[in-house]
């Protein structure tokens, strides 16, 4: 019997044979009855008419014509709202503080209104208002930035750690979880910690780790080792330097058994993540292993 | 050339066609008020796109416009089906026999609620309106041969179903 064989019966498709063949099937008088009787159904009675006038009536109140013929009223009114838009935002926009953010891995530099120049290291922020710069030459900074302030008005640079204010210098800020230091390369900058302030006169570097005063060494150089592709430490514990070493590479570092907070000085390449980390286990005395975007710091033999 | 937004031709259609909308929609939800709302919907439409429809494509089009409706309603309610009145010639018939048939419809009936919606449909199409399998397979908007397993598959699980098999 061929497929579907029932269906062909019911439409009178089957041929001579196979309708013999099916005549003679016990489920044959069953088919048939079930055959006459869904023959007799009927579906539920519909108002042809009644439904065609209610079409008719729906079709003058809505009048479908008369709308496609004022396409200009509807855009009248969409641009209307888009201008209402357009105007809001840009003035509330435009009470807003400019801002710039460096990612991981990232660097950027920034002309202030007075040609005062922010170069911004990686995994950083500043913002500053440029409307009123003018009347207030103020930065607000997260993370780390060297700033080269045009001779002018008191300069000022906020951070969460302290305020510093300078009149016109050269000197870089860096403020990290418990992590603050303020280094001068040209000028006098002052800074303002814990609410006392201390004069830092060129080439002096003010230190703060976990809320205590670090005494430092003098910086070396005209800039800060990062301007240069390097992140430089001195007597610095290793949680920070890890912690640069992940923004410098966009990378995320884990140690084992290793003290993070021995003192660590040296500096590490900020574009060659093989010859840094060299540079960090070496001194260090400590393994290193690559896992994609992961480094794991291990002691000694611990990781066998 | 004829034209949909003439009114003529526009009742035309719609009685040749409303009917079997309304029977399709109430086949597959078993819902009376679904089903005339289907039908103005699918005429409205066709009534707003008059000059882009061709009366060729006019049925088409109301059978789509009636499906894609209820495309998200999945839970069919209980279809009820009539019986055709023979009239007089029944009178003589055996109370047994009535009896029996009004047996046989209501195991008819509870068997077609127990079928799928495409077979029910398909069934009751071909056998109330008498649409030919193509046609239904226009209308569902697939092959000849899916309506032909659709029949074939109704009737067995009806006939079985029926015969407490």
């Amino acid at each position: 019997m061929q497929e579907n064989y029932l269906a062909k019966w019911l439409s009178g498709e089957l041929s001579a044979e196979e309708l013999a063949e099916f005549k003679k099937s016990d489920e044959y008088a069953s088919y048939v009855k079930l055959m006459e009787v869904s023959g007799t159904m009927e579906a539920p009675d519909f108002d042809v008419d009644g439904a065609l006038q209610r079409i008719k009536d729906e079709r003058i109140g809505n009048a479908p014509k008369v709308i496609a013929l004022n396409p200009f009223k509807k855009f009248l009114r969409v641009a209307a709202v888009i201008a209402v838009l357009m105007v809001g935002s840009y003035l509330y926009l435009n009470t807003l503080d400019e801002s710039v953010t460096t990612d991981f891995a990232e660097r950027s530099e920034v002309i202030l209104p007075d040609n005062s120049e922010i170069f911004l290291n990686a995994g950083s922020q500043v913002s500053f208002s440029e409307k009123k710069w003018d009347q207030k030459r103020d930065v607000s900074l997260k993370g780390e930035a060297f700033f080269k302030v045009a001779k002018g008005k008191k300069f000022t640079v906020s951070t969460e750690h302290g305020t510093v204010a300078v009149l016109g210098t050269q000197f870089n800020v860096e403020n990290r979880k418990g992590f603050f230091e303020v280094t001068c390369y040209e000028g006098l900058v002052s800074v303002t910690h814990n609410n006392t302030e201390t004069k830092l006169p060129a080439g002096t570097s003010f230190v703060v780790i976990d809320g205590k005063i670090i005494d430092s060494t003098k910086p070396n150089g005209t800039r800060p080792a990062w301007m240069g592709n390097e992140s430089s430490f001195e007597r610095i514990p290793l949680q920070y330097v890890l912690a640069e070493l992940e923004r410098q590479f966009n990378i995320k570092v884990k140690t084992k058994n290793v003290n993070t907070e021995l003192l660590f000085t040296g500096t590490f390449n900020n574009t060659n993540l093989e010859m840094a980390l060299k540079s960090i286990s070496t001194p260090s005395q400590i393994q290193y292993k690559i896992e994609g975007d992961n480094v794991l710091f291990y002691a000694g033999n611990t990781l066998q | 050339m004829d034209n949909v937004c003439e009114d003529r031709i526009f009742s035309s259609i719609f009685k040749t066609h409303s009917k079997t909308v309304f029977n399709y929609i109430y086949y597959k939800f078993g819902n009376e008020e679904k089903a005339n709302d289907a039908v103005q919907e699918a005429f409205v439409k066709l009534w707003e796109n008059c000059a882009k429809v061709s009366p060729e494509k006019a049925k088409s089009f109301v059978y789509t416009v009636a499906n894609n409706l209820y495309l998200n309603v999945i839970k069919a309610e209980k279809v009820r089906i009539k019986y055709a009145d023979k009239g007089n010639d029944r009178s003589h018939e055996s109370p047994e026999f009535l009896m029996e048939e009004k047996q046989y419809k209501e195991k008819l009936e509870k068997a077609l609620d127990a079928l799928p919606e495409n077979q029910r449909t398909t069934f009751l199409l071909n056998r109330i309106d008498g649409k030919k399998y193509a046609e239904i397979a226009e209308m569902e908007g697939v092959s000849v041969k899916a309506i032909e397993k659709r029949m074939h598959l109704a009737l067995k699980s009806l006939r079985e179903q029926i015969d407490g098999i």
